[in-house]
């Protein structure tokens, strides 16, 4: 018995170890190989697990862990025919393989191998949500049920798109490369996208409390900072979006009360907020300086102008507003113009931007949006109109599907009332 | 007080193998179970796993693969405990990540070595 000094495993640990593993395995086997490695993974992890539940983690768990998801991948390797053809024509002894991985795997090559794989989950040939789905399930090692409990689709539905994307990538032949000097600017313009929209995904708490969301936030942002660590990704754009992610996550923890219903921005405490991610996030952003301002630099100033108010009334509007308006200028988006509202609004505006409000109500990706009834009412409010704002709240929370949402509204009714 | 045998069995058979975040819960949850067991004295060793390949020797000396169960009767670990008697002792049983995993326990009380 070594009861002595238990190892602690760190938090994530296999996801973090699968993600590692399937990267440097399939690096090394070809994308084809996919699901042998994620097998073998697999495989291994179980081992883990059965050995040492009952006596503790050994010393060095993730060496123990690689050891065996190697062996287990080149056994199984070794079962199929088609192994020895592959060696040949890659003129790799079985030997020099072995070593190869195992230089890939020391922890300061690790990097190399992952951000290959990110380029490769987030491949031009597949549709942006299996490169999400993808980047969950390699790259985070999430289960498909948790991919698909992230992104709230039904497992089948995640398991087919993993599954489809699988075989695209296979059928494509992609190999697991970096892209090369003239298609870096595009494929790294997709990754950027990707992690951003997962971020999304994971903090818009308006369709579904749950903590795993806050993990894909927690991974988008892990991801993100890889790349910033990277001499040729770490661009202005990419340090801004990580910057735009601390800022966000500063202020998850404040956003949900102990029930698990959401807390708006106006309604938040700010003591909650984490100064130290907003101190990181300034950092980056500091380092981020660059002629053209991209959407993360912009998105990432509004965040940060949020972070450094003590309360809405002391919020800078007037420059929340100008930045949406440089927003719009980038890209036509519904969203920017109702935030834009919202701001113009609180600046002291709330009739124009009832209009702008109005002005959008029919776009498809405002149809049945709770929030925007949600904003119209807070200007209601602000107009001193009650009977309006209660309209417009009840709207809302009719709109609304998760129950969070709907506990929201319902606060915010019975204090009009 | 009396020793007792902790046989494991099966467990975790569902159709999808647990997510890399579901086993860390396991693997915490056993952890913790051993550890407490220990500082609260009724856990004399944690014991270990067992590898799922083995060989059985038959009494004509042919050796087979086996053992060959299914898997939810394999012996798949077992650990060492101390309680005043059956029951404490099963009373324990119950409180293992095994049960919870979908596995079975069974408790066996060591013979006495002393007459009884």
């Amino acid at each position: 018995m070594t009861a002595a000094e238990p190892v602690e495993l760190v938090e994530h640990f296999f996801r973090h170890e699968s993600a590692k593993l399937v990267s440097v395995l399939t690096r090394a086997f070809g994308i084809a190989r996919l699901e042998l490695v994620e097998e073998s993974v697999q495989e291994a992890m179980m081992a883990a697990l059965r050995s040492w539940r009952q006596r503790g983690v050994p010393h060095n768990p993730a060496g123990w862990i690689h050891r065996v998801a190697r062996n287990r991948a080149l056994d199984a390797l070794r079962r199929e025919k088609v192994h020895q053809l592959a060696l040949s024509l890659s003129g790799q002894t079985e030997e020099a393989t072995e070593a190869l991985i195992d230089d890939w795997l020391l922890e300061e090559r690790l990097p190399d191998s992952l951000l290959r794989m990110m380029f490769v989950c987030c491949h031009p040939a597949l549709e942006q949500r299996s490169q999400i789905a993808l980047t969950l399930n390699i790259l985070c090692g999430f289960s498909v049920s948790e991919v698909a409990r992230g992104l709230l689709i039904s497992v089948e539905a995640g398991k087919k798109r993993i599954q489809r994307a699988k075989k695209t990538l296979a059928d494509a032949q992609v190999r697991v490369d970096l892209p090369t000097a003239g298609e870096l600017k595009s494929r790294l313009a997709v990754v950027q996208t990707v992690l951003y929209v997962m971020f999304n995904e994971g903090y818009s708490t308006s369709r579904g409390h749950e903590p795993l969301r806050d993990d894909v936030c927690e991974e988008a942002a892990r991801l993100c900072h890889l790349l910033c660590e990277h001499e040729t990704f770490s661009t202005p754009s990419t340090r801004a979006l990580l910057a735009l992610m601390l800022f966000h996550g500063a202020r998850l923890e404040a956003r949900v009360d102990s029930e698990g219903a959401v807390i708006l921005l106006e309604d938040q405490d700010r003591a909650r907020w984490d100064r130290r991610l907003i101190r990181v996030g300034e950092r980056w952003l500091a380092r981020a300086g660059s002629e053209r301002l991209t959407r993360f630099h912009l998105e990432a100033a509004i965040a940060l102008l949020h972070c450094h108010s003590p309360s809405v009334e002391e919020t800078p509007w007037g420059q929340i507003v100008d930045l949406y308006d440089r927003l719009l200028v980038l890209s036509d988006s519904p969203l920017y113009t109702l935030n834009r509202a919202i701001a113009r609004g609180e600046a002291g505006h709330p009739r124009e931007a009832l209009v702008a409000i109005e002005s959008i109500r029919g776009d498809r990706e405002m149809r049945d949006y709770y929030l925007l009834d949600c904003a119209a009412g807070r200007l209601h409010e602000l107009l001193g109109d009650r009977s309006l704002a209660l309209a417009a709240y009840s709207r809302a929370r009719s709109e609304a599907g998760a129950p969070h949402a709907r506990a929201l509204l319902d606060k915010k009714l019975a204090r009009l009332r | 007080m009396a020793k007792f045998l902790f046989v494991y069995r099966g467990g975790h058979e569902s159709p999808e193998p647990p997510s890399p975040e579901q086993m860390q819960q396991i693997m915490q949850t056993w952890m913790d179970w051993i550890q407490g067991g220990t500082e609260a004295g009724w856990m004399v060793d944690g014991g270990t796993g067992l590898k799922a390949e083995g060989q059985v020797v038959q009494p004509d000396l042919v050796v087979t693969d086996g053992p060959f169960a299914e898997a939810k009767e394999l012996v798949g670990g077992f650990s060492i405990v101390q309680a005043d008697d059956l029951a404490a002792a099963t009373k324990l049983a119950k409180t293992s990540p095994m049960i919870a995993g979908g596995g079975s326990v069974e408790v066996r009380e060591f013979m006495n070595y002393d007459i009884p």
